[in-house]
């Protein structure tokens, strides 16, 4: 009297009710085996989401903005005479040196690095840094000026009109001390992180400098268009080709990533650990469930008895898995997506990405599959009266 | 019975019945061995970069940057300080008298790596007190760089991992051939991270006329606060002398931090996906042993001893993760090399890493084990032998 019931038939969602009781048989074992898949998921939730937050980043950068390094590496400097010939290559809409000034404001350990640049160009090439008019124009007269990022200013109680002395390298004067006043605030409303850095006159602290004076750090330059950045960028290199000083001008995105790859690199880290994470996991729930399966094979017994399929009953225990699993890993990235946003100003992410629920999703169901099969394959095998005589 | 008898009692039979639950048992083990896998590869890498914390400096040894610097590679110092250096009081001299002073210029270089990746090492040009300060930088193969004539030694873990780093390979530096002459060994502050050359070459050939930080050796420790206070009270310099624990600390101290947090984070959240496989193979455990555990209840045996046994029972199951798991990643990753941040770590897998890893697996085996051993010990009686 068997007949057999067509698993995919309109009605399966008839089963789901039997699914369900089978996940939750064992209710402590299978929230044990849940928080274990979660965590696993936690952890896939998180680090996917700094690594996407970080190519997130790089794809926010403008390809017009074009930073031109020495050829040895970035931060090895060049002279200010190459300002002017960069300014003469065709494409280039604005140019500024720029020079980086480690500082801390009252106390070692409370950083705010200064940024020297010709501050009108600067603005022109980053319209994303919204900044008063007033402001700039005022930077125009006083040499000691600076723009502060509002981040800046509110972690250190800084207003403008305000007078600053930062310890920083030392000057020609032998002191430490550099002085600027407070012109302007600016914002970066586009960058999650706030707007952290500070603006000076490049004249000004160039004059001042005992070490690499004349010598930037390097130059941003503006390309007229972002489908000629690529060009102008080739253009400027070619310039200085065989010179005492060649260049190797990068895309803003380029920068940012050669960068982080200067750091660590991420994918592989991130690679390895997860594919550590999801070993442990494959082995935990086959074993867990080839466990529950033994535990229920006179129940698997009984429903073949009652006119279920081999295949039925594999299908059964294979979407147990998989509603399982995807059960466990929306908790885990669930949790993931709390805790991301914390680290917010760190790495500019306030989500998970979607692609990244995407892959978990995907995890979960190759887990479920590759885990499921063999307690599903035993179920497919059963012997009814086999397995009832062992009862 | 006595408390210890019990216990043994219980211990023996609880772990007889391991194998019986052989699959829940290897998850446990399997569980504990990633996580510790995990977390003692990544510890390795901070434990690399231990001799940038400068614990094995010499005592006499300190470092002298410009005031507020906050790393080395922030610091300027000019000419005319370093000969104030070289004639402050307290400065050991040789015997031919020259101060043990050096003094160093980098300049950031990018190279390839044998993949094809771009990375960056540092050059730095030592003044000749080298020899004097860091005479245990040897060269352990080719010579010596000469001054004047742009020639580079490397380090053996820069000559494995980037391209073109042998011995009479040459490297265009803006215009500039370097010759590879030799390769280094020793421990000095930067280790195994740079491409060392002389610093007035290096200078003239990046249009530099500043030295970064300066490292010293004085004639005894205590000659500190003499040597301090001279170049301090001199208002021609402003500087700042550090112990090269301090000066690590500074230059260092946040990287030494993340690798930390990010061992340690990782290492936590797999320990508590352990913890639960843990919890799940012992509550299997317990409750596959109602019947025999209230049979025990019955005829006197106290809670305390079968407390104590499923405890035990965890940390066997945990214990052999923590060696597996260090096995692993030392297999894996001992004496590899990574570089982070331009400086090359080197994995090292050590004792105190699998001290590390022992004490996790015990607190993983303790947690995984606490619930199901009040569970082993509240079985009611009657209930679970009615059931017989």
């Amino acid at each position: 009297m068997r007949c057999d019931v067509d698993l995919e038939g309109l009605n399966e969602m008839k089963y789901l009710p039997l699914v369900w009781a089978g996940i939750w048989r064992k209710r402590s074992r299978a929230i044990l085996m849940l928080l274990q898949i979660a965590s696993a998921f936690l952890l896939f939730g998180l680090l996917q989401g700094l690594n996407s937050g970080v190519k997130q980043a790089i794809s926010r950068t403008h390809p017009d903005r074009l930073y031109v390094g020495s050829s040895v590496s970035l931060g090895v400097p060049l002279p200010i005479s190459m300002l002017a010939d960069i300014e003469r290559v065709p494409g280039v809409k604005f140019v500024t040196p720029l020079v980086q000034l480690p500082s801390s404001y009252q106390q070692s350990t409370q950083a705010l690095p200064v940024d020297a640049v010709d501050v009108q160009a600067f603005f022109a090439m980053f319209p994303d840094y919204i900044v008063p008019r007033a402001a700039l124009e005022a930077m125009k007269t006083d040499r000691t000026g600076m723009i502060i990022g509002s981040t800046l200013a509110k972690r250190y109680h800084l207003k403008v009109g305000d007078r600053l002395t930062l310890q920083s390298e030392p000057r020609r004067d032998g002191s430490t001390a550099w002085v600027y006043d407070v012109l302007g605030i600016f914002d970066v409303p586009s960058q999650p992180s706030g707007a952290s850095a500070a603006f000076a006159s490049y004249d000004y602290v160039n004059e001042a400098r005992v070490a690499d004076r004349d010598m930037p750090l390097l130059y941003i330059a503006l390309a007229d268009s972002v489908a000629h950045a690529p060009a102008v960028a080739s253009a400027i290199d070619k310039a200085f080709a065989n010179s005492s000083h060649e260049t190797r001008t990068q895309s803003e995105g380029d920068l940012v990533t050669s960068q982080i790859q200067r750091i660590a690199d991420l994918d592989f880290i991130v690679g390895a650990i997860m594919s550590a994470v999801f070993f442990a996991l494959l082995f935990a729930t086959g074993a867990l469930m080839m466990q529950s399966i033994r535990e229920r094979v006179p129940e698997l017994a009984v429903l073949k008895t009652v006119g279920y399929s081999d295949r039925l009953v594999m299908g059964l225990i294979l979407t147990e898995a998989v509603v399982f699993c995807l059960l466990s890993a929306g908790l885990g990235l669930a949790l993931a997506s709390l805790i991301l946003p914390q680290a917010r100003s760190l790495i500019g992410i306030s989500s998970v990405p979607l692609t990244v629920v995407a892959a978990g999703v995907g995890f979960a169901v190759a887990l479920a599959i590759l885990g499921g099969s063999p307690p599903a394959w035993r179920g497919l095998k059963l012997q009814v009266a086999q397995a009832l005589a062992e009862r | 019975m006595t408390f210890l008898k019990q216990t043994i009692e219980l211990t023996t039979t609880g772990l007889r019945s391991i194998a019986q639950r052989r699959g829940s048992s290897l998850v446990t083990v399997v569980g504990v061995t990633t996580a510790v896998a995990v977390l003692v590869s990544l510890l390795a890498i901070r434990e690399g970069a231990n001799i940038f914390t400068g614990q094995n400096a010499r005592p006499d040894s300190f470092v002298v940057v410009s005031r507020g610097a906050t790393s080395t590679a922030q610091s300027v110092l000019t000419r005319d300080t370093l000969a104030v250096i070289e004639n402050a009081p307290g400065i050991k001299h040789s015997p031919d008298g020259r101060p043990y002073v050096v003094a160093t210029a980098l300049v950031s270089v990018d190279v390839f790596k044998k993949d094809g990746k771009r990375g960056n090492v540092y050059l730095v040009g030592f003044t000749p007190g080298s020899a004097l300060v860091q005479s245990n930088v040897t060269i352990i193969e080719g010579r010596q760089y000469r001054p004047a004539v742009h020639e580079v030694t490397v380090s053996d873990p820069i000559r494995r991992m980037y391209k073109n780093m042998n011995i009479g390979d040459r490297l265009d530096l803006s215009g500039t051939e370097w010759t590879i002459v030799g390769v280094f060994a020793g421990n000095d502050s930067i280790g195994d991270s740079v491409l060392r050359a002389d610093a007035a070459t290096v200078m003239s050939a990046f249009n530099r006329n500043t030295y970064q930080s300066a490292n010293v050796q004085l004639e005894s420790p205590a000659a500190l606060a003499r040597f301090r206070d001279a170049l301090i009270s001199n208002p021609a310099v402003a500087v700042e002398v550090k112990s090269t624990a301090q000066s690590m600390q500074d230059t260092f101290g946040q990287l030494n931090s993340l690798l930390n947090f990010v061992a340690y984070f990782v290492g936590t959240v797999m320990a508590s996906g352990a913890v639960f496989g843990a919890l799940n193979s012992l509550y299997g455990s317990v409750d596959a042993r109602r019947r025999e555990l209230a049979t025990l209840r019955a005829i006197g045996f106290n809670g305390g001893p079968i407390i104590v046994s499923v405890l035990l029972e965890g940390m066997v199951l945990a214990l052999p993760g923590a060696f597996l798991g260090a096995a692993i990643a030392w297999a894996l990753f001992n004496g590899n090399v990574v570089a982070v941040a331009g400086l090359i770590f080197k994995l090292t897998v050590t004792a105190h890493l699998l001290s590390v890893s022992i004490l996790w697996a015990i607190v993983i085996g303790l947690i995984g084990g606490s619930l199901p051993a009040l569970r082993a010990a509240r079985v009611p009686v009657a209930t679970a032998l009615r059931a017989v």
